[in-house]
Formats: C-alpha cells, sequence, structure tokens
C-alpha cells in the first residue's frame, strides 16, 4: 500500500528542482567550483606541499621564486609557498562565508519572516528597520571598527582570544548583511501564507509555530537559497578587499591577506597575486553561479 | 496622495536614515574607545595633566550623546570639524579628494549604461544566437570577476608588461606626458576607468538583456512587429524604454556607492581620492574624518535611493504613491 502511494506521489518540489538543477549548465558548473573548493579545504593539510608556516626560501635567498616543481606557484615576498597558502586559504574563506551568512540568514528569516507573516504594524516596523539597516555604509564601517578594536583590546583578555579580528570581521559582516534576506523571506512568507496549503494547515489546527517552521519555511528555502548563495560569495569576497587593504586578521591564512602582503611587489612576483587572485575569483564566481542555477532550478516560471 | 505630500514624507524619513546611521556610526566608535584613549595608547609617557588638557580640547570631557548633538550641531552649520593628521576643515579636504573620486566613477557609470545598453540590445536582438551567448559569457565573468581583481590584471598587463599606461597615480610627479597636465591627468585616468567601467558594464548589460527579453515577449511589441517595423527599431525605440526602467535602481545604487567603493579601487591605483583619503583617516585614527566621511558617503547613498525612487513616479504613473 504504502510503496503503491509513494509510487504514485510526484516529486516533491525539491526533487524536481534537484533534477532542473542537474540539467542547467551554469548551475552545475557553480557545484562544481565550490566542490573544488570545499575539498581543497577538507583535504587541505595532506594536499599541500609545505607547511603553512615554512618561510624557510627566506634562507636560501628563494623568496620571490618563479613558479617550479618545488613550487608550483613560486614562493612570496616572506618566502612562503604561494600554492600552500592559497590550500590553507580555503578553509578560512569558506568560514568566513559560512559564518557570515549562518548570522545573516537567521536575523534576517526572522525580521522577514515575522514581518510577512503578521503584516500590519509589526511589518510596517520591521520593513523601517530592514530599509534603515541598508544605508549603513558597512564596508567602510567594518575597516574603522576592525581598525580601532584592534588598539582596543591590547593589553586585555580579549587579546587571547583566537582569531579574534576575524571573528569580528565576519560577525559584523553578518549583523550588517542581512536586509536583502530579509526583504526576500517577508516577501515569500506573504506570498504562501495566502496558499491553500496553509490554509488547509490551519483549516486541521496546525500552531502557528508549526505553519511557520513546518509548511511555509521548507517552501520558502529554494528562494532563499538564491540570496545566501550570493551573500555567502560577497561575504568572502568582502573579506578579502578588507584584508587585501591591510585589515584583515594577521593570524589568519586568507586570500586577502596574501593580496595585500604582495600586492606591492606585483612587478616582480605576479604569481604571488594572480594565484589568490584566482582562488577569490572561482570562489565567487562558484557561489554566482550556483545562486543562478538555483533560481533557474526553482523558479521554472521565470525562464521558459 | 498629493506628489507633494509624498515628496515631503519621503524627504522627512531620508533624513531620519542619514540621521539614525549617523548616530549608530557615532557611538559605535565611541563605545570601542575614546578617541584621546586610542590615539594615546600608542604614547605612554604622557601625563595626566596633558591628557585632560586634550581631552578639554576635543570637548572629550562630556558625554558620547552630548559630543554626538555637539558634532550635530556643527555638521548642520556645514561645519564638519578639523582633521586630527592636517588640522584643515574636514569640509574642504572632503570636497578636493571626493572630486578626484568623481573624475574616475561619474564617467564610469555613464560609459557603461552606454555601453551596455550596446551590448545588451544586439543580445536581445538575436537572443540564443552565438553573439548573444557570448556577450552574456563575457557579461557574467565581467560580473564575476572582483573589481579589484580586474584592476590588478589591468595593471600588470598594460602598465608592467605593456608599459604604455602608468601603475599608479593621478598625476606624474614630474615630466607630465608631452609637456602637458591635462593630457597627463587623462593618461592616469585610462586604466582605473577602464576597470570601472568594465565591472559596471557587466553588471548592467546582465540586467538589460534580461529586462529586455522579458518586455520583447509582451504583446506591444508583437503588435509593433505586426505593423510591419524593423526589429532594430522595435528593440531600440519600443522595447529598450520599458527595459531600463528597472535598470534605474541599480544605476541609482551605482551613483549612490560612488565613495563607499572607492577605498578598493583607489587603494588598486594609489588613486589620491575620497577612498584614500578614508584609509589614511582610518590608519591615523583621524575621527573627525572618519565620521565626516561616513555621513556624506551616507547622504550619498540616500540621496541616491530618493532620486531613484522619485524618477520612477516621473517615470512610471501606474505607480502608486502611498
Amino acid at each position: 500500500m504504502t510503496a503503491v502511494a509513494q509510487h504514485l506521489r510526484p516529486p516533491g518540489q525539491l526533487r524536481q528542482g534537484w533534477r532542473r538543477l542537474r540539467r542547467n549548465r551554469s548551475g552545475m558548473l557553480g557545484l562544481i567550483l565550490i566542490t573544488i573548493v570545499v575539498l581543497t579545504a577538507a583535504i587541505g593539510p595532506w594536499l599541500a606541499p609545505y607547511a603553512p608556516n615554512d618561510q624557510s626560501a627566506m634562507l636560501s635567498f628563494a623568496a620571490h621564486g618563479s613558479p617550479s616543481w618545488a613550487h608550483p606557484f613560486g614562493t612570496d615576498r616572506n618566502g612562503y609557498d604561494v600554492l600552500t597558502r592559497v590550500i590553507y586559504g580555503a578553509p578560512t574563506a569558506l568560514a568566513v562565508g559560512l559564518g557570515a551568512m549562518l548570522v545573516a540568514s537567521l536575523i534576517g528569516v526572522l525580521v522577514g519572516g515575522i514581518s510577512g507573516y503578521l503584516g500590519g504594524l509589526a511589518d510596517e516596523l520591521l520593513m523601517r528597520l530592514t530599509e534603515f539597516f541598508l544605508v549603513i555604509p558597512v564596508f567602510v564601517m567594518i575597516l574603522a571598527v576592525v581598525r580601532l578594536f584592534g588598539i582596543v583590546v591590547v593589553g586585555t583578555w580579549l587579546e587571547r582570544v583566537p582569531f579574534l579580528n576575524l571573528s569580528t570581521i565576519v560577525l559584523l559582516l553578518g549583523l550588517f548583511g542581512w536586509p536583502p534576506i530579509a526583504r526576500l523571506a517577508r516577501a515569500e512568507f506573504l506570498r504562501l501564507k495566502g496558499m491553500d496549503f496553509v490554509e488547509a494547515a490551519r483549516c486541521i489546527g496546525a500552531q502557528p509555530r508549526d505553519i511557520l517552521f513546518r509548511h511555509i519555511l521548507p517552501n520558502a528555502l529554494p528562494s532563499l537559497g538564491v540570496v545566501i548563495a550570493l551573500g555567502i560569495g560577497g561575504a568572502i569576497l568582502s573579506e578579502s578587499m578588507i584584508s587585501f587593504l591591510g585589515f584583515g586578521d594577521p593570524k589568519a591564512i586568507s586570500w586577502g591577506q596574501l593580496l595585500y602582503f604582495n600586492y606591492q611587489v606585483l612587478r616582480v612576483s605576479p604569481w604571488a597575486v594572480l594565484a589568490p587572485g584566482g582562488a577569490i575569483f572561482i570562489t565567487v564566481l562558484g557561489f554566482n553561479l550556483l545562486a543562478d542555477g538555483l533560481s533557474d532550478a526553482f523558479n521554472p516560471r521565470l525562464k521558459q | 496622495m498629493g506628489i507633494l505630500r509624498y515628496l515631503v514624507r519621503r524627504l522627512l524619513f531620508s533624513v531620519a536614515l542619514v540621521l539614525g546611521v549617523s548616530a549608530i556610526i557615532f557611538f559605535l566608535l565611541n563605545a570601542i574607545g575614546n578617541p584621546v584613549d586610542v590615539l594615546m595608547a600608542d604614547n605612554p609617557g604622557i601625563t595626566d595633566e596633558a591628557l585632560a588638557a586634550v581631552k578639554a580640547y576635543y570637548h572629550l570631557d562630556a558625554g558620547v550623546g552630548h559630543r554626538y548633538l555637539i558634532w550635530l550641531g556643527n555638521v548642520a552649520r556645514l561645519n564638519f570639524g578639523t582633521s586630527i593628521t592636517t588640522n584643515q576643515p574636514v569640509g574642504g579636504m572632503l570636497l578636493t579628494w571626493g572630486g578626484e573620486t568623481l573624475k574616475l566613477q561619474i564617467p564610469a557609470i555613464i560609459l557603461a549604461l552606454l555601453l551596455s545598453i550596446g551590448f545588451a540590445s544586439v543580445a536581445a536582438m538575436r537572443q540564443y544566437s552565438r553573439l548573444d551567448f557570448g556577450v552574456m559569457t563575457s557579461a557574467l565573468l565581467g560580473h564575476s570577476l572582483p573589481g579589484f581583481l580586474l584592476g590588478v590584471l589591468l595593471i600588470l598587463i598594460f602598465a608592467y608588461w605593456l608599459g604604455i599606461f602608468p601603475s599608479y597615480g593621478a598625476y606624474s610627479t614630474r615630466n607630465p606626458l608631452l609637456g602637458s597636465t591635462v593630457i597627463d591627468g587623462l593618461w592616469h585616468m585610462v586604466l582605473p576607468l577602464a576597470m570601472l567601467t568594465i565591472f559596471n558594464t557587466a553588471t548592467l548589460t546582465l540586467l538589460l538583456r534580461a529586462n529586455l527579453v522579458d518586455v520583447l515577449r509582451q504583446d506591444f511589441i508583437m503588435a509593433a512587429r505586426a505593423s510591419g517595423l524593423p526589429e532594430r527599431r522595435v528593440v531600440l525605440h519600443h522595447a529598450l524604454r520599458n527595459a531600463i526602467i528597472p535598470v534605474l535602481t541599480y544605476l541609482g545604487i551605482l551613483f549612490g556607492l560612488m565613495l563607499a567603493t572607492a577605498p578598493v579601487t583607489e587603494s588598486v591605483f594609489t588613486w589620491p581620492g575620497a577612498g584614500a583619503l578614508y584609509l589614511a583617516a582610518i590608519q591615523a585614527l583621524d575621527y573627525p574624518v572618519i565620521m565626516g566621511e561616513t555621513l556624506v558617503i551616507t547622504v550619498m547613498l540616500v540621496g541616491f535611493t530618493l532620486l531613484t525612487d522619485l524618477a520612477y513616479v516621473l517615470i512610471d504613473p501606474r505607480i502608486r504613491l502611498d
């Protein structure tokens, strides 16, 4: 009986979307690029030819070394093996992107969801708050906050927190990056709360909590996934630009840091800039393409 | 609701937004540390009397709220304070350095709009052709290549390898090109301008082409085609007008973000603009400059958003004012 019922049941929204995503060229390319980055991050320590802090090239006058068999991407001005540093930058980038978007999606879905579901005065107030957060110049503000914070913590217990600087950047990117998610979540909750299946759930006496989290939220996820994927790429890019400007975490190995340390000697050792630059490009492109594919796969009516 | 009432309401809300954002940034920066304490962190030898005198000079003995009101009162009279590092009025500094930024940003946005109209029309006219595919692939790549990495590539290729353009600065320190400071200035503008234009063009082309394809499916286009108009005229005359309206939002954002995105652009090209000024101010902990510039950035963002909304109301009579 159940076997028959399952057989007759049409594939769910997620499964249908996944099927369309698999046929979507840009979406799959994005997924492949992201997989490469994730795999690099996961098996990095076994993949990297040198230790992350190995500066021994400095001792043998081999800093600024051009790509060779010993150093496939060359060495940089500090004597680091560029390939090793790029590999160890992958987990940092992913942690930044996922961390920032985790914070941003929690706030965004909460604010947008409440706004769309309740409507009325709550909606009005929360959307004004969102508009307010939308015009805060986040990037320039983060630069100032990171710089000042770096001075103030000297001599306090905060100084011993590992990756304090990086965590501050991630937290700020999340705390100020939620407005686009909130806007979309509001639109989705508003659209879904009027649909028949939500009405049906309400008729059989489902609790508001169940309606919100078991009926509306899962159906809003595909659209939210598009903004979140874009946001992950955006957060990674922001962190690289912050680090490129010299406000990154000196204790963390990140692609932006590599750019910062080697940009001044671009003419002498371009590989030390091109390699981390390429890594940033691949990662950001991967998330952009995935977002593109997701939006095609889950909103097929938009693309005929 | 009348257009005048709408205007006044939007204007009031915009002012409230700017005030709110400036308050948040002011309190955030001061919550991290009292400016003088932060400055003196590098100067442990200072005596308590000297410290108190400095604090009194900058009104830092007052509470944060009080100081915000003093600052706001001065700003209302267009007095942005005096830079701690250069001792010059912050307003004048922002004008000089900001001018150098706008010199790049405004032409870049206008050029990008013109180029993207061309690319998007060509792509949409031959939808799904090889040409369309080529234009869209390059646009997607250009959109995904972060602007500052594009800048690095341009410098590497055109300044270092080919040696055509200078790699940094807005002017030569001596011996201007061809003996003319104007030509020299323009020559220095080429690479940063190219970087901004390419990046903006890519994104605008993606947006415009998507809108054009959408508009080309509508009934009035079919009517225009049925009346025997050539495809060129249908696209450029009838479709483009409607396709460009949604792009206004993005144009507004581009104009609004002109100063906000400057730090990265200007540190790639060592360009002496508002972004470089901001970075220097952060390094030197020059609070008046930091506050003044973040305020100007916020005003630009809010102002251009407001202008965009007004443009929609004027262009599209279907929009309800509420």
